[in-house]
């Protein structure tokens, strides 16, 4: 095959791109030219000479991609970074809500129900559930107004209520007024089976 | 892309942070020049990005990558034809015996003289990769420095495996004829 037909067909086999064919014609013609295998070495030079042009990312090319997108609305918003940290604060504190919560229902637990004074019998009798709010306050621990206040964070009323589960632990209390302003809302005292019994 | 065209703009930051430095060096190789370069990367991933709403996984996302960065570098390079910068054409002056008189580093040549070397050489390859018509230049640079196989780049190039393999013969004589001028001067 004469040098000029085949040249192609060198330069397709430097990219492994030459049909098997082909390739074997180039070969055999190599073996028997001189020429044509300088000029093989050659186009393989080149071709690598190409990826010796790389080039340099630009210094912030991808902040000023991102606002030219931004610009353009191509692209979402990015989200912020302060609801992110918020949604990453509130795992520890629905931990310490939880703890909380597991705290202050296992100190009524081991105090169980107590038996019956007739002061706390009296409050049973004559108003159902009352307590006093000075008594509540009196009851709350400042580790207990930390849970709660940790509870108020997550604002979420319906996973504890301060003031109604204080009242609960006031009802337990002994020598309770029975005379108290505040009765309790409805319900709260019937959580307490033993409490009623006694009455 | 499937899933920044569904509205995720963590999909598109995790495409660009994978392809920004194929972009840019494409752009570089079609461009020769770094401001140039620049531009045409960041008008590729506009164009990226303002395409998908109608993109269609029907072939290879990085062909179709390239399919549009070839685009947007060839409107580049044209508009900057138009403002009085000539992007020069070479005629493809091919040697009769097909030999060209220009020493080309192989793998096995590596010393500080021919490290040296190479670093002009690769300035004068730069000048002659410019030189190249720009369907010739897109062909050899998409398969010999993005790694394109024949049948890719036909795709992005929109022309036949047939014309490829000529396109990237002619480059491949061109730039040998380009350098040995070089030599010779």
């Amino acid at each position: 095959m004469d040098c000029r037909d085949i040249r192609e067909s060198i330069s397709a086999c430097v990219d492994d791109e030459a049909s098997p064919g082909e390739a074997a014609a180039v070969r055999a013609h190599l073996a028997s030219c001189g020429r044509c295998r300088v000029l093989e070495r050659q186009m393989r030079a080149v071709g690598a000479g190409v990826r010796q042009v790389r080039g340099t990312v630009p210094d912030r090319f991808r902040e000023k991609v991102f606002a030219r997108l931004e610009s353009e609305g191509a692209i979402p918003p990015r989200r912020k970074t302060t609801s992110a940290a918020w949604r990453w604060a509130a795992v520890p504190l629905a931990a310490a809500a939880g703890l909380g919560l597991f705290l202050l229902t296992s100190r009524e637990a081991v105090r169980g129900p107590v038996p019956p004074d007739p002061a706390t019998a009296r409050v049973e009798t004559s108003a159902p559930g009352a307590s006093s709010p000075q008594g509540n306050s009196a009851a709350l621990s400042s580790e207990d107004r930390e849970m709660l206040a940790l509870l108020d964070i997550l604002e979420d009323p319906a996973a504890f209520d301060a003031n109604d589960d204080a009242e609960g632990m006031e009802l337990l209390a002994p020598g309770d007024s029975a005379d108290s302003p505040n009765p309790p809302r409805g319900g709260r005292s019937e959580a307490w089976p033993g409490i009623h019994s006694v009455s | 892309m499937l899933l920044f065209r569904e509205g995720s703009r963590e999909a598109f930051e995790e495409l660009f942070s994978r392809h920004h430095r194929a972009v840019v060096r494409f752009a570089w190789r079609m461009t020769g020049d770094p401001f140039a370069a620049e531009e045409a990367a960041q008008e590729i991933f506009l164009r990226i990005a303002r395409a998908a709403p109608t993109y269609r996984p029907t072939a290879k996302f990085t062909t179709w990558m390239y399919t549009v960065a070839r685009r947007t570098t060839l409107n580049y390079l044209r508009d900057t034809k138009e403002d009085g910068e000539k992007v020069p054409i070479l005629s493809e002056g091919e040697r009769e015996d097909g030999v060209y008189p220009v020493q080309l580093p192989g793998p096995d040549d590596r010393n500080p003289e021919q490290v040296v070397w190479e670093a002009q050489l690769t300035e004068r390859f730069r000048t002659a990769l410019g030189e190249l018509p720009e369907g010739h230049r897109a062909a050899f640079v998409l398969n010999r420095g993005d790694g394109l196989s024949y049948e890719e780049v036909a795709q992005v190039l929109g022309v036949t495996v047939q014309a490829v393999k000529t396109r990237i013969f002619r480059a491949r004589e061109m730039l040998l004829s380009r350098l040995s001028e070089d030599v010779s001067a």
